[in-house]
């Protein structure tokens, strides 16, 4: 393919002292010599490209012209797709007919019982404030989306993670397709999702389950095996059979992991509500998106508020439960029988909820008391602070355009030329050999034919866009969580004080980081970029803290022995060895990097993630299809390039 | 009795030879080859099954955890099985009921042909005829030690009120009185493996396989254990096979003890074999620091009476163990007839005992 490559091995073999990150540095440096001599001459050539849009085209008219007819969609695709409509639908009425007081009810009283009294009112509290902020409706919509998809990601979810932690060879079978669900941003579901299930509740749930189950799998899984294997050969040594392991040691063991799955599963489904929104899902998502495209910041801002709420009460609802898990085994005060046995509780809770339905409606209070536009009067103050910041004669504005337009001009900008504008076979060639030199053969080549494949659907421009737009932000990213990780790891106070925000910046979804920023710098590439630095810096950040606070404290306390200097510990012995965790904050930090910078095509970042706008919003079903295929290989090449010898993604 | 005590002799069964039953355990030439099956199966029987450990895993990629391993346990006896960390105890006693999968070998336990069941047969097996005690106890944490207690006789579908019925009169049998409806996280390390003593005696099996099962417990609680099982042991009789790394531990509680290195076996034979005339090295490196006298009887010092000797000193039995008869020749110079029955068979003098009493080996 390249000079580069076959280069390779000879470079290895006349200096095997070069490090890695210097034989990476070679295969750059050619790389920018080649883009000198030969900027521009290789375009990716045209006769390289394979139409697959067009065939996508075909596809999708051919599904329209037999959506009703053929039998692939009378026995299967439509059967999906009418379940999880009347499932949608079904949970909506329920929250409907339970009326505002009877769902703030339920949610509450479903939390005491399960989570506990503080938990309760917060949850309590979250309830409520849907309602002040004039979106209850929505997020009522919201919630029924949300639990359809949850309820469909466990049904999936839970079986195959339990079959999974009980067989090594299925295990080893859906790893990889999970890796690489993991991998792709959700944006580029979305299209494929379309194409078979139109616009709807149904295409929107799929999206958010194809989303959320991996991580319901995977969290399920490692709580099955990690159940001692004692337990399940004591209970095999007493002769149970496969079920009675299951039933009696495995699922009552691993128990408390699955309800963290539940967590994630239910954290996962909200972060994309947004984006499902793009393809016919209802309630807070899409008066996010309208709002957005009317450039209504403030009400954008308001509705993902509501979702932000939503996310952190049931973020603390499920993790208390899972807590209480296993303290329920540990009846406080010894051995006293509670007053009511589980069972009368539960039915108590179901009860008193139905009660207050049912009340509310006999006084007639079921529909939200009108809060004199609370929602809209918070609205008004942000677009006013936005029209504030956004005025040229303002102190804001001046900062931030400055920021923005250098960030182009010094990043985004040149590093996009130099990757459209080099030799494509050199480009290729030189991801190739970082692959090789990072990761070894096998994702080597995975990384080489996928590169490729981008250029083939004749998205290499966009690709290269996007690409540069990845490479900048997670530079900063590194940059920022690699520092801030290392003062964290050695300053307690610190960690101590970022770690709430780190927290609650891990439950909003990617888009909301988006909205403020796209009001701070205007639309374009900026906000993308800056979101997604904001978005991936907090994992960094506690991926590097982990591996330098994992050093053995016999290696630092050698080096202090030896007597070394504070700084001299921290460069010669917790960095190098804290290396194998921060290669994986680089692997991480690029995967949630890359999905931010695709959903920035929201709001004017371009390239790829642009292309599923269009392709959504203007029906180019063929473009669309394209862009979310080259956003999968891309996410893959990224991975795989910088995985180096990891065997497995963490959670 | 102190540091290494020993069983004491009334608890010795009689020589193999001389057995009227048939024996409750029996493994003949079983491996255990842990690697691809196809693989392991070729190894067995050609020259590469003779090869140290190490050199195999080499050049095959496949651990001989057991290999071509011989025993019998009788009925009644109490079977220890000894060797270092990694000589293949556990897989040894997994094996036998088929929790690992045998490479090759014959296996009969209690009249069964364990490799020959099916998976119904060998879940009859492990229901009622066998039952284990682990090493981390394996206790089940969402559930009350009578439901642990139970779990073996809910397995076998008996009702509930049969099963809580049994699992009281273990909770009794096994002393945690009281306990029943705690938590086994509320319970000391040493509590929590009597849960698991009394869930294996709950399904009343033939035989217990125990594995390690107190070398998680600090010495003195270990010890109580110890006088437990004996006791247990005492009272109803159960065949046990033993697995332990402890030496003293072997000794107290063994009638006969076998002893493993890299999946084979060393020597096997009765505690004062062992120390009396261990096989090779390893086994003596075992028995240096034990005791001779208190583990050896009075046949490994005896010789045989000559015209010199007085013999009206004072009689012995010839499988009392040495410290026993040590007041006996500080009060008396004359050397000590040792009896079988009635019959004279050898004696011993004071040097003699002297020399037991104070060397290690
Ligand atoms: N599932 C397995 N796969 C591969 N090798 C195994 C497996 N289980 C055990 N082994 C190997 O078999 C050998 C014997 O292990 P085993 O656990 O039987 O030893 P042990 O005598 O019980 O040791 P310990 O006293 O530490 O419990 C060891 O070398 C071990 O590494
Ligand atoms: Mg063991």
């Amino acid at each position: 393919m390249s000079a580069v490559t076959t280069a390779r091995p000879a470079i290895r073999a006349r200096l095997p002292h070069l490090g890695r990150s210097a034989q990476v540095g070679v295969v750059l440096a050619i790389l920018l010599v080649l883009f000198v001599l030969l900027e521009n001459k290789f375009p990716w050539p045209s006769g390289l490209i394979y139409p697959l849009n067009k065939r996508f085209d075909a596809l999708y008219e051919w599904i329209v012209d037999n959506q009703n007819s053929h039998w692939l969609f009378l026995y299967f695709f439509n059967h999906i797709a009418n379940f999880l409509d009347q499932l949608v639908a079904y949970l909506n009425g329920v929250l409907v007919w339970l009326s505002w007081v009877g769902v703030t009810a339920a949610a509450t009283l479903i939390t005491l019982r399960w989570s506990g009294r503080r938990v309760a009112l917060l949850v309590c509290g979250s309830f409520l404030s849907f309602g002040v902020l004039g979106v209850w409706e929505e997020s009522m919509e919201t919630l029924a989306l949300m639990l359809s998809a949850v309820l469909v990601s466990l049904a999936i979810g839970i079986p195959a993670g339990v079959l999974a932690g009980r067989s090594d060879r299925f295990d080893k079978a859906i790893t990889p397709v999970l890796d690489v669900m993991q991998i792709v941003p959700a944006f580029a579901y979305l299209m494929p999702v379309v194409i078979f299930f139109s616009v709807g509740n149904p295409a929107a749930v799929i999206a958010t389950v194809v989303y959320a189950v991996p991580p319901a799998v995977r969290i399920t899984a490692l709580g099955v095996r990690g159940v001692a294997r004692e337990s399940v050969e004591m209970a095999e040594s007493l002769g149970a059979t496969r079920r009675q392991v299951l039933f009696g040691v495995q699922l009552p063991l691993a128990l408390r992991s699955i309800m963290l799955g539940v967590n994630q599963t239910i954290m996962m489904a909200l972060s994309i509500v947004i984006i499902a929104s793009l393809i016919g899902g209802g309630g807070l998502g899409d008066t996010v998106i309208s709002a957005l495209s009317f450039l209504d910041v403030g009400l954008a801002i308001v509705a993902s508020s509501a979702i932000v709420i939503m996310a952190i009460a049931l973020d603390r609802a499920t993790e208390a439960a899972a807590a209480r898990m296993d303290a329920s085994r540990h009846p406080e005060g010894g051995l006293r029988t509670p007053r009511f046995s589980a069972r009368t509780l539960t039915a108590a809770v179901f009860v008193a909820i139905a009660a207050f339905a049912l009340a509310a409606r006999a006084f007639g209070i079921a529909s939200f008391p009108d809060t004199v536009g609370v929602g809209d009067f918070i609205a008004g103050i942000i677009n006013d602070v936005i029209t504030w910041v956004q005025d040229p004669t303002k102190p804001v504005y001046p900062v931030t355009s400055w920021l923005g337009d250098h960030l182009v001009l010094w990043g985004l900008e040149p590093l996009r030329v130099f990757l459209s504008d080099s030799p494509w076979w050199a480009v290729i060639g030189s991801a190739v050999a970082i692959a090789l030199i990072v990761s070894g053969v096998r994702q080597m080549i995975i990384a080489g034919v996928l590169l490729t494949a981008i250029g083939v659907m004749g998205v290499w421009g966009p690709g290269m866009d996007t690409a540069s737009q990845v490479l900048v932000s997670t530079v900063l990213t590194l940059f920022f969580g690699v520092a801030l990780g290392i003062v964290a790891a050695e300053t307690p106070r610190f960690e101590q004080t970022i770690r709430p925000i780190q927290d609650a910046l891990q439950t909003l979804p990617q888009i909301v980081y988006l909205i403020p920023i796209v009001a701070l710098f205007s639309v374009g590439r900026v906000p993308g970029v800056i979101a997604s630095v904001l978005y991936a810096t907090p994992v960094v950040i506690r991926l590097v803290v982990v591996g330098i606070k994992e050093v053995s404290p016999a290696a630092v306390e050698a080096a202090r022995a030896f007597g070394a200097s504070r700084a001299e510990v921290l460069l010669k012995v917790k960095i190098p060895l804290a290396r194998p965790a921060i290669m994986l904050g680089v692997n991480q930090g690029i995967i949630m990097v890359l999905a931010v910078v695709i959903v920035a095509g929201l709001v004017g970042g371009g390239a790829l993630g642009y292309g599923v706008v269009v392709g959504l919003q203007r029906n180019e079903f063929g473009d669309g299809a394209v862009a979310s295929l080259a956003i999968l290989a891309l996410g893959i090449v990224l991975d795989r390039v910088t995985r180096g010898n990891l065997q497995r993604r963490s959670i | 009795m102190s540091e290494a005590g020993v069983v004491q002799d009334e608890g010795r069964r009689a020589a193999p030879t001389e057995r009227a039953s048939d024996p409750v355990i029996s493994a003949r030439g079983v491996w255990k080859i842990f690697g691809p099956q196809a693989e392991a199966e070729k190894i067995i029987g050609t020259e590469a099954a003779t090869l140290p450990r190490a050199e195999l895993r080499e050049r095959t990629g496949c651990i001989a955890a057991v290999r071509d391993v011989d025993f019998e346990v009788w009925p009644g006896e109490v079977f220890v099985v000894m060797g270092l960390s990694g000589s293949g105890k556990s897989t040894l006693a997994r094996v036998l009921i088929r929790l690992i999968e045998p490479t090759a070998g014959e296996i009969r336990i209690a009249g069964h042909d364990v490799m020959a069941a099916d998976t119904a047969g060998l879940r009859q097996l492990r229901r009622g005829t066998v039952a284990m005690v682990f090493q981390h106890f394996g206790l089940l944490a969402h559930r009350r030690v009578v439901d642990n207690i139970g779990f073996g006789l809910e397995i076998q579908q008996k009702p509930k009120e049969q099963r809580l019925d049994r699992a009281r009169k273990m909770v009794e049998l096994v002393g945690l009185d009281g306990f029943e409806n705690h938590f086994p996280d509320q319970l000391s390390g040493g509590m929590q493996q009597r849960v698991g003593l009394a869930r294996a005696f709950a399904v009343d099996p033939e035989v217990m396989i125990f594995d390690e099962p107190f070398s998680a417990l600090d010495p003195l609680i270990r010890r109580d254990m110890q006088n437990e099982v004996i006791r247990l042991q005492k009272e109803t009789g159960k065949t046990m096979l033993f697995i332990t790394h402890d030496l003293s531990e072997a000794l107290r509680l063994g009638d006969r003890i076998m002893i493993m290195r890299d999946g084979e076996v060393v020597q096997q034979g009765s505690p004062e074999d062992l120390v009396g005339s261990p096989a090779d090295d390893y086994v003596r490196n075992f028995v240096q620091d034990v005791p001779r006298s208190q583990v050896l009887t009075l046949r490994w010092i005896m010789r045989d009476a000559t015209a010199s000797d007085d013999l009206s000193g004072p009689t012995a039995p010839v499988d009392e163990v040495v410290r026993d008869v040590v007041s006996l020749v500080a009060d008396n110079p004359k050397p000590v007839r040792v009896m079988d029955g009635d019959r004279m068979v050898g004696v011993v003098d004071r040097v003699a005992v002297l020399r037991a009493d104070g060397g290690r080996s």
